[in-house]
């Protein structure tokens, strides 16, 4: 019997070698989350004279305590902006992505590859920053309002090409039966393909709410109102200062005028950006999975 | 004769493009939401490329503005800035691409080792989570990593009885800084499409190798690795034709407003967003536009490249 030998010494190293190296990896992803974790639930003074650690040797949540009851509503009233445009912003582009990638999956629509076309071009050639934003803020008004925080990020070309994939995969006859009984594409797409991909339109709804939380780069562009601020550009305010101060370069004048928040309040904001995605992860993640697989097999 | 022709032409005119429109009206109707948002943000600003060649000013408009030719292009590239940048981008991506591929294949390959089913999706999972924070959170931890006073990598240093680094005054480690951060945060996703790769091969190849005395490191190298080849090649291809394109939230969310660092990782898209407010709207254009035509022809390159790797199948 083959299950009977004893696996020879190299092959045996080869499978120690995976053990320890995926184990080593997968530490090096998680170790700098614990760390943000612990320091989070540290008290500042320890914080300050001994550095990050791992473990929490003066355990408190007095830093969360602060940042909710004494520091006003500035965060909250990012984490509700956060949550608006991830809210609103992933139900606009389900809708918007599922009709176009539903209508491209009928294979009798003639110039569907002309409009396929006119969406992967977006892909391989843009106009480049400045041209969008002079017509972003010139044209379209967006600056300092909602819609630069939604509208810029609301259809991606890639997540739409996914979900065609989702549709193509229905059986045409579906259709074509429910277009005897007298349906319209409309109705065949609300009625019988949306049910029928239930598992691709979480898959991209997904991605599309991880792209809206994790946002902060059109703030820096568009938002200058400070109650228009989402959670991760609120964060990188912080941080940016920060680091600023960091290099040495800035003009003590200027250094004293902002205040630093103590090391705990950084990584209990950072605690609190990511802490949504941490608790929502076990349950979302193999949706991800799938995402990333089907559209690896697409390419 | 003409009553072939007209034979010939009456289907065509019957699917032509008013009798398409109107057989499909609601499916076309269903496209314009989409449609509309990519002419606001993705078609309307080519008319803005316009400003690159002239000398922008609000009062005029993009047309009204003078036009001055190739001047712009002609600063950047006789400017040590410009090339600083290039130089920069190629650096950060070639390093990129290339530990981009070795860590997440030695991932797949190693994953694809492991008999424990628990072991491996636990730690699958740890090492797909970094790819669902942002850069700006990754900053943070960085910073618990490499500030002066209390960051992680100091306290290591002073215990092995080194000199402390004040990094964030150092640009010299920040280009690795940063690969190393971007390696850290795509492995688990990459190592994904490669497991997707690998999941359909054909395992009787493997049988057939066990029962001729081939070693596990022998079916690596000689079976496993050949086999993902085109996987590689194809991920390869597409990085290689976006690789003047820098990832601007990396960039910002790692450095922040540190204006030291700034200079040794700065990338053409950084480049852009900076010169926008000390330059003009107009040099800024000029240099976003010579970063979208060299990321077209690589791009066409790089697909005429898959295709031939390929037999015939493109990158897009």
């Amino acid at each position: 019997m083959i299950h009977a030998q004893k696996q020879p010494f190299g092959d045996r190293a080869v499978t120690w070698v995976a053990y320890i190296f995926i184990g080593l990896f997968a530490l090096a992803c998680l170790y700098p989350l614990l760390l943000v974790v612990s320091v989070s639930l540290t008290a500042e003074h320890e914080v300050a004279r001994n550095g990050y650690s791992i473990i929490p040797k003066v355990f408190t949540l007095d830093t969360y305590r602060y940042i909710f009851i004494q520091s006003g509503t500035s965060i909250l009233r990012s984490y509700g902006v956060t949550i608006f445009i991830t809210v609103f912003g992933t139900i606009g582009s389900l809708l918007v992505t599922s009709m176009m990638a539903f209508a491209l999956s009928i294979k009798s629509l003639k110039y569907r590859n002309h409009i396929a076309f006119i969406s992967n071009f977006t892909i391989i050639f843009s106009a480049g920053l400045i041209p969008w934003y002079i017509v972003c803020v010139n044209v379209f008004g967006i600056k300092n309002t909602l819609g630069a925080l939604i509208l810029p990020m609301m259809f991606s070309v890639w997540n739409m090409f996914l979900l065609r994939t989702y549709f193509a995969n229905i059986s045409a006859s579906l259709f074509e039966a429910a277009e005897i009984d007298g349906a319209n594409y409309f109705t065949i797409y609300w009625r019988i393909a949306l049910p029928l991909c239930k598992t691709g339109m979480l898959t991209v709804g997904l991605m599309y709410a991880l792209t809206y939380w994790n946002d902060w780069w059109h703030a820096l562009i568009f938002i200058n109102d400070k109650d228009l601020y989402p959670l991760q550009y609120y964060l990188f305010n912080i941080l940016s200062n920060v680091n600023a101060i960091s290099s040495g370069r800035i003009p003590t004048g200027a250094a004293a005028s902002i205040t630093l928040p103590a090391e705990t309040v950084k990584m209990a904001v950072t605690m609190i950006t990511i802490g949504p995605i941490m608790f929502l992860y076990p349950f979302v993640q193999k949706y991800f999975v799938q995402g990333v697989m089907a559209g690896a097999v697409k390419e | 004769m003409s009553s072939l022709l007209k034979t010939a032409d009456t289907p065509i005119l019957k699917k032509g493009f008013i009798y398409e429109m109107k057989k499909h009206s609601l499916l076309y109707l269903m496209c314009i939401p989409a449609l509309v948002l990519l002419v606001m943000f993705c078609y309307i600003p080519f008319g803005g490329i316009w400003m690159a060649f002239t000398d922008f000013n609000v009062v005029d408009g993009i047309f009204g503005s003078e036009f001055v030719g190739l001047e712009h292009f002609e600063f950047f590239f006789n400017s040590s800035m410009g090339w600083k940048v290039i130089y920069n981008t190629l650096f950060i991506n070639v390093f990129s691409i290339i530990l981009g591929v070795i860590i997440p294949v030695t991932i797949s390959i190693f994953l694809y080792e492991i008999g424990s089913k628990k072991y491996k999706s636990i730690t699958q999972s740890m090492m797909f989570f970094p790819y669902f924070i942002s850069w700006v959170v990754v900053g943070a931890i960085l910073y618990g990593f490499f500030s002066s006073d209390v960051g992680i990598v100091n306290s290591l240093l002073e215990s092995l009885g080194l000199d402390p680094i004040r990094w964030y005054s150092e640009p010299q480690y920040w280009k690795w800084i940063v690969i190393i951060s971007n390696i850290w945060k795509w492995s688990g996703y990459n190592s994904i499409i490669y497991m997707a790769a690998m999941s359909n091969f054909d395992s009787s190849l493997y049988e057939a190798a066990k029962v001729d005395g081939a070693s596990k490191f022998q079916q690596i190298i000689r079976l496993t690795i050949p086999m993902l080849k085109p996987t590689i090649v194809v991920l390869v291809l597409l990085n290689v034709g976006r690789i003047f394109y820098g990832d601007f939230g990396m960039i910002y969310g790692l450095i922040g407003n540190n204006p030291v660092l700034i200079e040794d990782v700065s990338v053409i898209d950084t480049y852009v967003y900076q010169s926008m407010r000390t330059l003009g709207f107009s040099y800024a254009t000029a240099v976003g536009l010579f970063q979208s035509v060299m990321g077209l022809i690589l791009i066409i390159i790089a697909n005429r490249a898959a295709k031939k790797f390929n037999d015939g199948e493109g990158l897009f």
